[in-house]
């Protein structure tokens, strides 16, 4: 029975949580080396220019200091999907911020002088600055060429060349005009999703230390194995020689998945032959890093009188600035698009586009905040015009256990109607409540991982009989330490202070995809689970040798063998690894996991591609009050309902939960990185706001066990689901109280009064 | 260049360091406390939160010359050896800290607060953490925490 577990579902506290509370974790900024030198990037003030020449000598006259800039670097192209990034701009820039030179020095502020002395002459271009302008015929191209692209991608690429469009895809099923045609209503709508930015507290950090052949480089990274490969790619070594070994990451959200300042570092150390340090600025966090990719979302909705949903044309139009790193969330929306609906004549079409913007990424749900905004406004228009309540309309069409979802799958272990009852509960749906106070609804989805999503794990026991987890997988502060400590402790009958866990370093820890996509838990825990299970064998082998009894006959409990067989026999594990130790040979177990298939194109079906495992549900509502008067929307509690499978750490589960509900306020409140002809002009904390602990609600986390059979203890993931549905569900409860749409993200005041104000007009005319 | 007197955490400590110096660049570069930590250069993150003279600062932006004579504490001034004290560990019991970055500036910031103020509301505690951003735990168990050190769980 799934409550027996002694450590599974328990609040656990983190291994890693001493040294972070006492100060003493060593995070990407705090690495220091001896006779380490400070890097620094000198970046384009233009957002598409070409370069007409780069003077460097100036700069490197300043004694102790290395300059290098496009000619002393490797000419390759590098990105995990689209590979159109240069480690430094070659010929021309693309947007405002990206890299000309860097330069290295014994201080910070002599890198910076160094900067200061290179002489950049620019020609500037005509540029294009959203995804409109740059789909358009005869646009300004930012990329002359498109491509290539990585391997895994090759089969789903499709660029339009000559044009700005790096990626168009469309996926069809079933009629859906004449679904269209035939259906009662039609609903037409287009919204807005702007860019946000990741705002983990810790900056990007690197220390790149070349030695003979060997280069190491420490970094707070989500994927160090990627890492390691383009690295390696790039400056022509074997992986065998190139270290990626993770610090302490202060925070990732999709930020910190590729190569920022690792490129960089690596070749300022080449050239120096010191060891090199790079912390970005907050403001080279905001305009130089990423931000989430923006997207134009248009939905075409036909509904039965009874609310029943014929059919969904949904079209994407993203902006993926300079770099496409918006290709998995325009991917993902291809999937993820329609929601949890049931819906059957189904058509997504998405198209992705270079700006001369800095480059947009995958952030915390990547495509599926940017759909869902539209899809649960939608339905709360559909709701409102056919006299349904919101909740009912939901309960109607949502996915429920074996329908069929919109890539052809069959709908397996889902909780999502569990999820949205409690939230409408929660909330005090359908209760009375005062005139300025509205309650929204939203249900969200999110497909598993794709692509190759493996990972592999040892579980090694000490001589004192505890045991040590080696992952490769990225700690960013979602709990991935003490979970995989748990699974291993409830597999070896140890208690989970005995267990310890490594951080990911390429050198020394299996191979892990890498921390994205709430993939961890479910795909890093099964392979600790199956590692845990190997080593317990093997523990047990020994012991059957020593006692004589067979293998089937032991198990494991509180730190012994022990046989239900002979009640007597009580071997401690100490005992059996000294012998193991002494006599036999290490124990040492091995676990791997690969997930069941793949779908990185549509239709999958097409291509013979499995069920994947592993769909994530939620349902949020919330409850805000609005001053019609200044438009201030003041959200009074949220809840956030998730159907976890099984909830291993309810502290991390809820954890999860709550900090991605409070970045979803900023998304839909006040985030948005603000552009003047591509520059952003609100690059700190004082323009660019994250929400403070004074617009905290009151939250209420909600997990729905719904095991998951192919899961760990039957777990999914739960990461990024609780940012997405909250700016809908605001937006619904706007409508509620006074009855206008916002279809713009962020929900700033001055929208809200705007739109007031065009409704009287709309009236009064 | 100038020579100053510092004491961080009851220890007297003696640095060269230009007179414009930060404190939080002195205590992270040349005592090598790197507890405090950089996340902005706007003073609005927090996250270089120590206590100077038990008041709650940013040392981003003090110079660390104006706080010689000072009783500075910093994150690796709490706690005993390897002890954790009441308030660290409530915070990990509550779930307070996730990757941990905002964590050393939040604890400092509720150390002040919770001396100024041994039994504050809700409110309070919101108000006392408005200099120290977090991105990764919504502030809830933040709150809870330092309620829960307030009722003396
Ligand atoms: S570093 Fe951000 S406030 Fe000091
Ligand atoms: S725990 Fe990550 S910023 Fe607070």
């Amino acid at each position: 029975m799934a409550d027996d577990y002694r450590v599974i579902g328990t609040p656990v506290v983190r291994p890693d949580g001493a040294e972070m509370i006492s100060g003493q974790a060593v995070y990407g900024p705090d690495v220091t080396q001896p006779g380490m030198l400070w890097g620094k990037i000198l970046r384009s003030p233009l957002p598409h220019a070409r370069i007409r020449s780069i003077d460097v000598e100036k700069a490197r006259a300043l004694p102790g200091v290395t300059v290098i800039s496009a000619h002393d670097v490797p000419d390759r192209r590098y990105g995990y999907a689209i590979e159109d990034e240069q480690i430094f701009a070659v010929e021309k820039v693309r947007y405002a911020g990206e890299p000309v030179a860097a330069a290295a020095a014994p201080d910070e502020e002599r890198a910076l002088e160094a900067l200061s002395l290179i002489d950049v002459e620019y020609e500037e271009l005509p540029a294009v600055f959203t995804a409109a302008e740059g789909a358009r015929d005869g646009a300004p191209l930012v990329h002359e060429e498109l491509g290539p692209a990585r391997s895994v991608y090759l089969a789903s690429w499709n660029p339009v060349p000559g044009t700005n469009i790096i990626h168009q895809a469309s996926h069809h099923r079933g009629d859906v005009d004449a679904a269209l045609a035939r259906a009662d209503y039609v609903f037409e709508d287009t919204f807005h999703a702007s860019q946000i930015h990741h705002c983990y507290m810790e900056p990007h950090a690197t220390l790149a230390s070349v030695r003979g052949s060997e280069v190491t480089v420490w970094t707070c990274s989500q994927e160090v194995f990627q890492l390691r490969t383009l690295l390696a790619g790039l400056f022509a070594i074997p992986e065998s020689r190139m270290r990626v070994i993770n610090t302490k990451v202060g925070g990732g959200f999709g930020g910190k998945i590729e190569p920022r300042l690792e490129p960089v570092a690596v070749a300022l150390s080449m050239h120096s032959r010191k060891p090199v340090k790079m912390v970005m600025t907050r403001a080279e966090e905001f305009t130089a890093a990423a931000g989430s990719t923006p997207a134009t979302v248009t939905v075409k909705t036909g509904v039965m009188k009874d609310g029943t949903l014929a059919a969904r044309d949904i079209d994407f139009l993203w902006d993926t600035g300079a770099h496409a790193e918006g290709l998995p969330p325009s991917n993902r929306a291809m999937k993820d698009g329609n929601g949890p609906y049931r819906v059957h004549d189904l058509r997504i079409s998405s198209t992705l586009v270079y700006t001369n913007k800095m480059r947009g990424t995958q952030l915390r749900g990547l495509g599926v905040p940017e759909g869902a905004f539209a899809i649960e406004s939608q339905m709360d228009m559909i709701a409102e015009r056919l006299g349904m309540d919101p909740l009912e309309l939901r309960l109607k069409n949502i996915l429920q256990e074996g329908d069929i979802n919109s890539i052809d799958d069959v709908v397996q272990s889902i909780g999502l109607q569990e999820c949205l009852e409690s939230v409408a509960r929660e909330i005090g749906w359908g209760e009375p409540k005062p005139p300025n106070v509205g309650r929204g609804l939203a249900v969200i989805a999110k497909s598993p991982t794709t692509h190759s999503s493996i990972s592999a794990a040892y579980v090694q026991f000490n001589e004192d009989g505890s045991a040590q987890v080696l992952v490769g997988a990225s700690e960013i502060g979602q709990g991935m330490t003490v979970v995989m400590c748990q699974i291993a402790a409830e597999v070896l009958g140890l208690p989970v202070e005995q267990v310890g866990i490594s951080s990911a370093d390429t050198a020394t820890t299996p191979y892990d995809r890498g921390t994205f996509s709430s993939r961890v838990t479910f795909y890093t825990g099964m392979a600790v689970k199956i590692a845990a299970e190997d080593a317990r064998n093997q523990l047990l082998d020994v012991a059957s040798r020593m006692v004589e009894i067979p293998r089937e006959d032991l198990a494991v409990a509180e730190e012994r063998v022990v046989s239900p067989v002979h009640p007597e026999l009580s071997l401690t594990f100490r005992e059996v690894l000294e012998r193991a130790h002494t006599s036999e040979r290490p124990i040492l177990g091995r676990g791997t996991y690969g997930g069941k298939g793949d779908y990185p194109t549509l239709p999958h079906k097409a291509q013979r591609k499995e069920y994947v495992p592993g769909w994530k549900y939620a349902a949020q509502a919330v409850e805000a009050e609005i001053d019609e008067e200044t438009g201030i929307i003041r959200v009074r509690r949220i809840a956030s309902a998730h159907d976890v499978g099984k909830s291993l750490n309810p502290t991390s589960v809820d954890g999860q939960i709550v900090g991605g509900v409070v970045m979803g306020l900023g998304y839909a409140l006040h985030e948005r990185l603000q552009f003047d002809n591509g520059r952003i002009v609100n690059p700190s904390f004082m323009d660019y706001k994250i929400p403070s602990s004074q617009e905290i609600p009151e939250i209420a986390p909600i997990a729905v066990e719904v095991p998951l059979p192919e899961g760990p203890f039957g777990a999914k993931g739960i990461g990024e689901l609780a940012i997405v549905g909250i700016a809908p569900a605001i937006g619904n409860a706007i409508h509620q109280v006074l009855g206008v749409r916002l279809k713009e993200l962020p929900l700033f005041p001055e929208r809200v009064l705007e739109a007031v104000e065009s409704q009287r007009k709309d009236h009064g005319g | 260049m100038a020579l100053l007197d510092l004491k961080v955490n009851g220890q007297e400590a003696q640095v060269e360091a230009p007179d414009t110096a930060l404190l939080l660049d002195v205590l992270r570069e040349r005592l090598f406390l790197t507890g405090a930590k950089r996340g902005c250069e706007t003073s609005h993150c927090g996250c270089c939160t120590v206590r100077v003279d038990g008041m709650a600062v940013h040392s981003c932006v003090v110079l660390a010359a104006r706080c010689q004579g000072k009783e500075i504490t910093t994150v690796e001034g709490c706690g005993d050896g390897m002890e954790l004290d009441r308030l660290q560990r409530l915070f990990l019991e509550h779930g307070a800290v996730q990757c941990g970055y905002c964590g050393p500036g939040m604890l400092m910031a509720a150390k002040a607060l919770l001396e100024r103020n041994p039994q504050p509301t809700l409110d309070e505690v919101k108000k006392g953490l408005d200099g120290n951003l977090c991105r990764c735990t919504g502030y809830t168990p933040i709150f809870d925490a330092i309620l829960a050190y307030s009722r003396g769980a």
